[in-house]
């Protein structure tokens, strides 16, 4: 969490949920991640963002 | 990168090469996945193999769309169990380290990467600018600034050399907040930060190129050279207000907001970022970031009734780890507005949501931080 708070004061970008992306994220569901990238056999792409 | 990046039609052609997975780490319904993949600030990518959800790949900070691309190509033949050179093996088993919370052991092991590259080894800036974060996060700070300048000749003028230059100045500046000033290291990080905020064909996204301002401004305001702090506020703030005129999107002008609104507070003009912030707000209505932000900015300007109400809307709609963030701003604005009581309270109910956070967002050092605050009210 200090990396929430310091990220006020310090050089953190907020980053917005919004914009059309082009990649079909799937949000915040791991297990569904997981599962699809097991049936396709493909690796997972992980994107770890904040909003602020 | 999800205003910039991840928009960009040039990566639909590797959208059937992964499955996507966006992790926001607000929100609860991810803390198994921070258990097992922690991140200490964002954006953290990660390939992953989803066989046995071991981790391939990690990368700390924004990429720009021709770093992702790398970083996709090392991932995906990293899964695919690609016979791996002695630089490679060991840049996998620094990555599992650093995600492992070791980041002492994943230096060394970056080192070793570093060590045994072979000469045009494509991994190189990456392993260079992973190996400065890690020995910042390790609080290394002597050994981060001191190694950030070694290696900043091997990848400057690239996007890489920049978070080497960056990482290394933020450690050198540790260092002398710590009594242990190393004015060389200092002055030969400050001279890469400029050359590389100063260099267009690195190939930065914005708001890395704005990072870079901020630590040449921390490097000044320590100095106590203040004429040169303001010169510099001042040209991150038209740097900010050109891009935010060319956004071609309200995320791409909203991505800006943070810096926008930073830069103008540090100019004692916090009213100016009043009215970015209401248009995202605008832009944006589930949002609960524009209407933080814009607490802050009327607190500033002493609009103590406009600011609660903004921070009304921002606890509202948020959910999450991030509601600690914006209960101890509010109550900041509470000690501003001078009510010690609210402030204490709302102050102590941060702790308190904190402290019922689920493991992988529960972070004893914020609670710690927050306590001493409020033993110092």
């Amino acid at each position: 969490m200090k990396r929430f708070l310091t990220a006020l004061l310090l050089t953190a970008a907020p980053l917005l949920a919004y914009g059309k992306e082009v990649l079909p994220f799937i949000d915040n569901d791991y297990p569904k991640a997981l599962a699809q990238a097991k049936k396709k056999n493909v690796p997972l792409f992980v994107d770890a963002w904040a909003m602020w | 990168m999800r205003a910039f990046v991840f928009t960009d039609t040039s990566l639909a052609r590797h959208a059937g090469q992964f499955v996507w997975l966006a992790v926001d780490i607000d929100d609860a319904a991810n803390s198994q996945f921070l258990v097992k993949f922690p991140v200490t600030g964002t954006p953290t990518l990660m390939v992953i193999d989803p066989k046995n959800e071991s981790l391939a790949l990690r990368y700390l900070g924004a990429a720009s769309v021709p770093q992702l691309e790398e970083l996709l190509h090392d991932g995906a033949a990293l899964v695919r169990g690609k016979q791996l050179s002695g630089a490679d093996e060991a840049l996998q088993r620094a990555d599992r380290l650093e995600n492992a919370n070791q980041s002492r052991q994943a230096a060394e092991a970056y080192e070793e990467a570093i060590a045994a590259a072979p000469r045009k080894w494509s991994r190189s800036g990456r392993a260079a600018e992973t190996l400065i974060a890690a020995l910042r996060h390790a609080r290394d700070y002597e050994r981060c600034a001191s190694r950030a300048v070694d290696l900043y000749p091997q990848v400057a003028g690239t996007a890489s050399g920049a978070a080497v230059a960056d990482r290394g100045l933020t450690c050198a500046l540790r260092l002398a907040d710590e009594q242990k000033p190393h004015p060389d290291l200092t002055a030969a990080l400050t001279k890469a930060v400029r050359a590389e905020i100063q260099n267009p064909k690195n190939g930065l996204i914005d708001g890395d190129r704005a990072a870079l301002y901020l630590s040449l401004i921390a490097e000044r305001r320590r100095a106590h050279d203040d004429a040169a702090t303001q010169s510099l506020r001042e040209e991150l703030a038209a740097f900010l207000e050109q891009k935010a005129a060319a956004a071609q999107t309200p995320a791409q002008r909203a991505s800006y907001d943070f810096y926008r609104a930073r830069v103008y507070r540090d100019l004692g003009q916090p009213e100016k970022s009043i009215p970015m912030l209401e248009q995202t707000e605008r832009d944006f209505p589930n949002d609960y970031v524009p209407p933080l932000w814009l607490s802050r900015a009327y607190s500033a300007v002493r609009e103590y009734d406009e600011a609660l109400s903004a921070s009304d809307r921002a606890l509202a709609r948020v959910s999450g780890a991030g509601r600690t963030m914006v209960l101890d701003l509010r109550s900041d604005l509470y000690a501003a507005r001078g009510d010690k009581a609210m402030a204490t309270q709302t102050l102590r109910d941060a702790i308190a949501f904190s402290e019922s956070l689920p493991p992988g967002q529960h972070d004893q050092s914020t609670i710690d931080m927050l306590k001493k605050k409020l033993d110092k009210m």
